[in-house]
């Protein structure tokens, strides 16, 4: 990557943060991962204690998502990312084990830029993962501020 | 109202209509014998009055010819003489009418024996004297005047007569006390009749109207009844759709809840293996270094072989996660398997009309390379079109026709025939095959979720014939299945023709 990107990483399972981020960094990627376990984290650090974003003004995210969160669903979280004029840019790859299609196309009418399902076959979880590694190693991440 | 009840309203009802007959019949008859009566004993009175006026009559006559026979003894005048003859004349028809009359009274009889005799005598005075006046000798005649006063015929004669009119009287009064005692008993004999007849009639009308107000009460009950029917249908359909909702939710969140762990199992397993290779290569190296005594140059990756016990230990350790992989794949095939059913379970479906026959044609078409693979030959009959779920019915043929494919007899060549017919509203499709057939123990168990028959040569996860059977009873329809241990199979479907909201809402 060219620029210092944070990948943010909303996930509840630590066994699943863990596994993606030990695949993301051996796709060659090692960018800062800054990971939280709920949504209640995520959200003050992605809009600060004001709730405007304004602390992520000029930082380039790129943010991983869980839908299913202990205390809130992935899609508010989404949903109130795409609606932030400071977040917006950022892409937003959602990775979960729902694979309903009504959740994808939801998502993807929010502004989700990625729909991952979890694969339980690991190999394929791990591939999928690496090629996200690599997808994240070529794309450019714009600035959160506009 | 209890059946005994009914049956005891209606004999009551019965009785008195009975009575009521009865009642009439007996009054009607009562009547016409009272009036009668009454009618007879007028008559009676009728004749007593008659027989008084017949004495009188007489009376008057003897009264007449003895006056008249005064007068001619004085005057000798002829008018005297002739009127004196005519009274004579009309004293013995007189007396033979009231004979007559009173021929039914035995005292009355005497009396006017004796009246007649005495009447006689004075008729023989008349005579006499009338006979002494002719021939002038009036003073005989005179003489046999006094006689006649002394004799007191007349007299007697006219106590005779009264005493005859005192028991003609006697009679009236008993006559005419009966004929209006009768008349009386025939008034109230009606009066009453005609009561108990009113009292019946009413006792009559309270019980109808008593059994007309306990139908309408009951058909008020009835119809309270059903309108309760129909809400507590209501009701318990609305909570088992609603639990229904509930256990679809529930499989939904538990199954993806489940699957999260599995992607760490599976996950660290994984992760595990590529370890247990990293260790068991370095133990091989460090058996190889001790071997030969002196340490070598990083080992070669791939080169490394492992010798008696340490070899044992990575087999071990090799199919210990093996083990783990596949049952790992296997709990993630069956969590598939039930989102799978619990999203189709929620999928509305949409009744169109379709051509049964293109439909599975397209469907054979998709089988067509697993056909050819298992040399299997499909025919398909001319089928009916119904209205139904287009989808729903891609998957039930679809499910059959692959599992008739699919568990053909190995080595022999397949033949799968899909036959259709319509019957009474419904279109009845038959998928048969020559295959390997189901033992007959097994016909219920094959439409279990997650339970498969015979011989576990091919894979699948035991779901296809538990989909197909949910769907074909959401579509209202029933489906069977007879078959005999490698006898080949036929598949029964049975679906309404035309399918409609209603029935899903039924069926639901």
């Amino acid at each position: 990557m060219t620029q210092p990107v944070t990948i943010i990483m909303i996930e509840d399972d630590e066994g699943h943060a863990r596994l993606i981020e030990r695949n993301i960094r051996r796709s060659g990627v090692n960018n800062e991962i800054v990971s939280f376990q709920n949504g209640t984290d995520a959200m003050k650090h992605l809009f600060g204690a004001d709730g405007s974003g304004l602390v992520q003004k000029g930082n380039a995210l790129l943010i991983l998502l869980d839908l299913n969160l202990p205390d809130m669903t992935g899609i508010d979280i989404l949903k109130q990312i795409k609606e932030n004029k400071y977040l917006k840019a950022s892409p937003v790859v959602v990775l979960t084990t729902t694979d309903d299609s009504q959740e994808i196309k939801r998502c993807y009418e929010l502004g989700c830029n990625v729909y991952i399902t979890k694969p339980v076959n690991y190999e394929n979880f791990a591939n999928a993962i690496r090629q996200l590694g690599l997808f994240f190693s070529v794309i450019q991440v714009p600035p959160a501020a506009p | 109202m209890t059946a005994e009840a009914q049956r005891r309203r209606a004999f009551w009802q019965i009785l008195l209509i009975a009575a009521g007959l009865l009642i009439l019949t007996v009054i009607s008859a009562g009547s016409v014998y009272l009036v009668n009566k009454a009618r007879e004993d007028g008559k009676w009175v009728v004749h007593t009055i008659e027989v008084e006026n017949q004495i009188n009559a007489l009376l008057l006559e003897v009264r007449r010819a003895e006056s008249s026979a005064r007068g001619f003894l004085l005057t000798r005048g002829p008018d005297f003489q002739s009127d004196h003859e005519k009274a004579v004349a009309a004293i013995v028809p007189a007396l033979d009418k009231l004979t007559r009359q009173i021929g039914d009274n035995q005292a009355q009889r005497e009396s006017i024996e004796k009246l007649s005799a005495a009447i006689e005598t004075r008729l023989d005075q008349f005579s006499r004297e009338m006979t002494f006046v002719k021939q002038g000798q009036l003073d005989r005649a005179t003489e046999l005047v006094r006689e006649a006063a002394r004799s007191n015929s007349t007299t007697t004669i006219t106590n005779q007569a009264n005493a005859m009119i005192r028991e003609e009287e006697r009679l009236f009064q008993i006559r005419s006390a009966n004929s209006d005692r009768s008349q009386t008993l025939a008034a109230s004999m009606t009066g009453i009749g005609s009561g108990l007849v009113v009292v019946l009639a009413l006792i009559s009308t309270w019980l109808v109207r008593r059994s007309a107000r306990a139908r309408d009460e009951a058909e008020a009950r009835l119809r309270d009844a059903n309108v309760n029917l129909e809400s507590v249908v209501d009701e318990r359909t609305a909570d088992l759709r609603e639990a229904n909702d509930e256990i679809q939710r529930f499989a939904y969140i538990v199954s993806h809840d489940l699957r999260s762990p599995l992607v760490n199992i599976m996950g660290f397993t994984s992760e595990l293996e590529e370890l247990s290779g990293d260790i068991f290569r370095r133990i091989g190296s460090l058996a190889q270094v001790s071997a030969e005594g002196a340490p070598l140059a990083p080992a070669g990756p791939g080169e490394i072989v492992l010798e008696g016990a340490d070899k044992q230990l990575s087999e071990d350790f090799s199919e210990a996660l093996g083990f783990i992989k596949t049952s790992i794949a296997k709990m993630d095939r069956l969590i598939s398997a039930i989102l799978n059913l619990t999203r189709e379970g929620r999928r509305e479906f949409q009744p169109v009309k379709v051509d049964t026959g293109e439909l599975i044609e397209a469907v054979v078409s998709t089988l067509a390379h697993q056909a050819a693979e298992a040399q299997a030959e499909i025919r398909l009959e001319p089928l009916p079109h119904i209205v139904s779920d287009r989808l729903a019915l891609e998957q039930i043929f679809s499910n059959l026709i692959d599992n008739a494919i699919k568990y053909l007899k190995s080595g022999v060549p397949g033949e799968i025939r899909i036959r259709g017919r319509t019957k009474l509203g419904y279109a009845i499709f038959e998928i048969s095959d020559n295959g390997r057939g189901i033992d007959p123990k097994d016909h219920q168990r094959i439409f279990d979720l997650f339970r498969r028959a015979g011989t576990q040569d091919k894979p699948g996860q035991g779901i296809g014939l538990a989909h197909v059977r949910a769907l074909v009873r959401r579509l209202g329809g029933t489906m069977s299945v007879s078959s005999e241990l490698n006898a080949g199979s036929t598949f029964t479907i049975t679906l309404p023709i035309a399918w409609n909201e209603s029935n899903r809402n039924a069926e639901r």
